[in-house]
């Protein structure tokens, strides 16, 4: 997927200012940045969830707009922060919706394999009859994600998946990613505030400041003193852990 | 994935399908007895106190009525349950959106330029023609306009519906005061909601367009399921999702139409039908909502309408009970979304 | 300096305007002729013109004020009279008077119209304090739905006791019947006006929430029922006098606070003085368009207020975060938000 300088505004505001980015496939990027700095505009303008103003987003050798809609849906898939479901739905009946793209309403076979796996992969097994509405966060993060694998895309995009969890599901949804990718070959593009677990587990990060692009590179590239001090404007130590940089910061 | 949850996944695979399989027969069970509900009112309806003697007569006045009262319980139940869906949101009603008025305030506007005398308003099948062919126009561009300007905000949209109807019955109702009043008398009688003196005509064609209008936005209706999970998601399964809302919002504007042009402005209905359907099924599938929707509006309009005839003996109209039971409806659904 | 101009403004336009509408009417009254003596001229000045001027004046004031008042302490631009269920439970007091004392004076009414305008304020804003809308719209919608279940219940006791046609003249607002000695309770509008003068700032410390008021000593619930009830009253006696007269508490608060901000100390005296104008001139309106008779005040208000009031709302929703000033980002916040997700 190429990124050619996008630009989006809102009201005389800029808010994605000419970025430009290749992201890599079968690895895992990070999006980070301080509060406003246009990460998640860039997740959804690449997702076709929000129109962009100007610049290219070239997905697969074509314009992401001239992707007929269902085609797209079977190719990239994109789970953003705000999903409140005011209808009775079960998580068997949210993970089914995964595979509308291919069969719409009427599921076949192999659709219904595919719903069952995803709900095993999230571990949702003994839960999977019961109702979104009575889920912990942690479930229903959980219950969307396997969704978006019984969507079965190469691409899927993330905003703030960590969100309003606790350390331990945090932790977990990032083990989780990480074998999207390494298991099933994903390509995972993923907004993060937790700039450690951007580290820990992924293979590149695409740091935003003020709508533009501060830095994209390696993880080891962007874990640098001076550039994370220079985007986040606090002082930051940088230490290795399994061979790994994590930051320290006050 | 270890193996496990590859054992765990294959066993799954055969329990699955026969619980939603059981959940299915659950709700068909539902919907039987909704129908036979239905069919005995229905029955009731007809039957109930019939003077044999003129039975053909009384036969063919109540089947009329009937029949009205099933054609427009669907198109109310049915709207109500997609305006719902779209605009996630389930104490809300398409008759927030002023057509009601819009509708008191075409009528009033035919009689009051072109006179009562007038062909186009003496002859019951032009005048249906007419409010209907108006009131899809003008409502569509309206509410199309609107959702264009507000970014499709349907919250906006509502808030601004209603004003707008205060807006219809303000115009309208200057109308009647400078009109005659001899004109006003023919127009009051068409604007109360009533399900007597329906041409059969009317009830055909009435037919004939909810069809041709199901027919033609019968993708976006299938669409529904998928809609109600919100924009994000619906737009990343691959759905078109600000089309499909339009073409939705449209066909729910066109079966309000068809409905209020053939009995007069109905409120609070959708609202009762909409969501006893929803409690009564709790399900997504909106397949069995509208189904359910519909059902029970025949029943809820029938049982009512038997209760004004045959109880208070035509001295308290049927949309007053609605109103008033709707009303207490409301605030029971505010009450227990509070629990919530 | 520039905020007093248009204080000043309105009041000359209003004085100039109360003037002009002395004169206007059926029966020609001149200056020259009140100056002679004529009695019958004088006698229409004081028995039919002047009293209508009085009670116009008083229906400006009062519910733009009752409107602002509950849109301060409601945290909701889009609360007031109409969209708070107060107007629809004032005319149900009115009917239940009616049906229990029908010999009842105007005075038995407005009681009855005081005590159920202020329960069902009082009611609404209990459902909407506890039910947390996401967005700000929900609440006028929940406000004009609970208004039509009082409007249905209403009518189905009129419709019942056969009153439909005494209670029409409570449903439609107009002035015709303003005369000596039969509107006298809206003059009720300025004690309480004076009342709402007082306290504006504790209105404005409670609309900014009950730990806010906590920490600055104010007794948040008090300080709430109380403005609630003022708001209330003032609608009720206008009601029981003029009728229903929808969407004054609604715009013109919007339309000052569009010029002036949100701070309620300094919009109260222009949020007055700019609803006298605006009814005033609706008036003039409602009497010219078909003179010599005259269309009710309602009619007018409800064309011309509903135009206004939705090339607001669009104006807002696509200018509202240009115009948005530190005081007023709490309460557009909520705003803002409903409208991007």
């Amino acid at each position: 997927m190429l990124i050619h300088n996008l630009k989006k505004s809102y009201n005389s505001k800029t808010v994605v200012d000419s970025v430009s980015l290749e992201i890599p496939k079968g690895c895992v990027l990070s999006m980070i940045g301080p509060n406003g700095a246009g990460k998640s505009t860039v997740l959804n303008l690449i997702s076709r969830l929000i129109a962009r103003d100007a610049g290219d987003i070239t997905f697969k050798g074509k314009d992401i707009s001239s992707w007929k809609n269902k085609e797209l849906a079977k190719h990239l898939a994109i789970l953003t922060q705000s999903n409140n479901v005011q209808m009775k739905l079960t998580i068997r009946e949210l993970v089914a919706f995964g595979r509308f793209p291919y069969s719409g309403s009427q599921l076949t076979a192999e659709d219904n394999q595919k719903i069952d796996e995803a709900i095993a992969y999230m571990e949702l097994t003994d839960l999977s009859d019961r109702f979104i509405d009575e889920l912990s966060g942690g479930q229903r993060q959980r219950a969307y994600i396997a969704m978006v694998i019984a969507q079965d895309t190469e691409y899927i995009l993330l905003d703030e998946p960590t969100n309003n969890l606790d350390i331990y599901h945090s932790s977990n949804m990032m083990k989780i990613i990480r074998r999207l990718c390494d298991d099933l070959g994903k390509t995972v593009v993923l907004v993060l505030h937790e700039i450690n677990y951007a580290a820990f587990y992924s293979d590149y990060i695409c740091a935003f400041v003020n709508g533009q692009v501060a830095k994209f590179g390696t993880v080891s590239e962007v874990m640098t003193k001076e550039t994370l001090s220079e985007i986040y404007n606090v002082d930051f130590e940088i230490q290795e852990i399994e061979g790994k940089p994590l930051s320290i910061y006050y | 994935m270890d193996i496990s949850t590859n054992i765990n996944a294959a066993s799954e695979q055969d329990i699955t399908p026969k619980k939603a399989n059981k959940k299915a027969a659950i709700l068909g069970r539902k919907l039987l007895l909704l129908l036979l509900l239905s069919l005995l009112a229905c029955g009731l309806y007809i039957f109930l106190n019939i003077n044999m003697k003129y039975f053909d007569y009384a036969l063919k006045i109540r089947g009329k009525k009937l029949a009205a009262m099933v054609l427009t319980a669907f198109c109310i139940g049915s709207a109500s349950i997609v305006f719902q869906s779209v605009i996630n949101n389930t104490i809300v009603t398409p008759c927030l959106l002023g057509m009601n008025s819009l509708y008191t305030l075409i009528h009033t506007a035919v009689v009051f330029f072109l006179g009562s005398s007038n062909i186009l308003v003496t002859n019951t099948y032009l005048s249906y023609m007419i409010d209907l062919v108006l009131m899809g126009v003008i409502s569509t561009y309206i509410y199309s306009y609107l959702f264009k300007k507000t970014n499709h905000n349907v919250l906006y949209v509502l808030l601004i519906g209603t004003i707008l109807s205060t807006f219809f019955s303000s115009m309208q109702s200057s109308m009647t005061r400078i009109m005659d009043p001899n004109e006003y008398d023919t127009l009051l009688t068409t604007l109360v909601a009533s399900f007597s003196n329906i041409n059969t005509e009317i009830i055909f064609l009435s037919f004939v367009l909810m069809i041709v209008v199901a027919f033609v936005f019968r993708k976006d209706l299938a669409l529904l399921d998928v809609i109600t999970l919100g924009k994000n998601q619906a737009i990343n399964l691959g759905v078109d999702y600000d089309r499909t809302i339009r073409h939705l919002l449209l066909a729910v504007t066109l079966y309000i139409s068809i409905a209020t042009a053939m009995v007069g402005p109905i409120s609070f209905l959708g609202l009762i039908i909409a969501n006893v359907s929803r409690q009564l099924f709790s399900t997504y599938r909106h397949t069995w909502l509208i189904a359910g929707s519909a059902f029970i509006g025949v029943i809820v309009l029938v049982f009512g309408q038997l209760i004004s005839e045959q109880i208070f003996h035509y001295s308290v109209p049927v949309s007053i009970f609605i109103t008033v039971g709707g009303g207490l409806y409301f605030l029971y659904l505010l009450l227990a979304e509070r629990k919530r | 300096m520039k905020k007093n101009h248009l204080t000043i403004g309105l009041a000359i336009c209003l004085f100039l305007l109360s003037i002009w509408s002395l004169f206007l009417g059926v029966m020609d009254i001149s200056i020259a002729g009140l100056l002679s003596g004529n009695l019958e001229e004088l006698e229409i000045l004081l028995i039919s013109r002047l009293p209508r001027l009085l009670a116009i004046l008083c229906t400006g004031v009062g519910m733009s004020v009752a409107g602002l008042i509950m849109q301060q302490l409601c945290m909701n631009k889009f609360v007031s009279p109409t969209t708070g269920a107060t107007i629809s439970s004032a005319q149900l007091g009115i009917l239940l008077a009616l049906l229990f004392m029908p010999s009842s004076t105007i005075w038995t009414r407005a009681i009855f119209a005081f005590v159920t305008a202020t329960l069902g304020t009082w009611i609404f804003v209990f459902f909407i304090q506890r039910i947390h809308y996401k967005d700000v719209v929900m609440v006028p919608l929940v406000g004009i739905m609970f208004g039509n279940v009082i409007g249905g219940i209403t009518n189905y006791l009129a419709y019942k006791y056969e009153m439909t046609q005494a209670l029409s003249s409570w449903l439609v607002g107009h002035f015709s019947i303003v005369l000596r000695g039969r509107y006298e309770i809206v003059f009720l509008v300025v004690p309480l006006v004076i009342l709402a003068f007082i306290f504006a700032n504790h209105f404005n410390i409670v609309g900014m929430g009950k730990d806010f008021s906590s920490n600055l000593g104010v007794n948040h619930n008090l300080i709430l029922f109380f403005g609630l009830t003022i708001a209330a009253m003032i609608t009720a006696s206008i009601v029981v006098v003029v009728g229903s007269i929808s969407y004054i508490g609604l715009i013109v608060p919007n339309i000052v606070a569009l010029f002036k901000g949100d701070r309620i100390k300094g919009t109260l005296l222009d949020t007055a003085l700019f609803g006298a104008v605006f009814v005033l001139i609706c008036d003039m309106i409602g009497r010219q368009i078909i003179a010599p008779y005259e269309l009710p005040i309602e009619l007018i208000v409800g064309v011309l207020g509903s135009i206004l009031f939705v090339i607001l709302l669009l104006y807002r929703l696509k200018n509202g975060r240009k115009s948005v000033k530190p005081k007023e980002l709490f309460k557009k916040r909520n705003i803002k938000n409903g409208y991007l997700n």
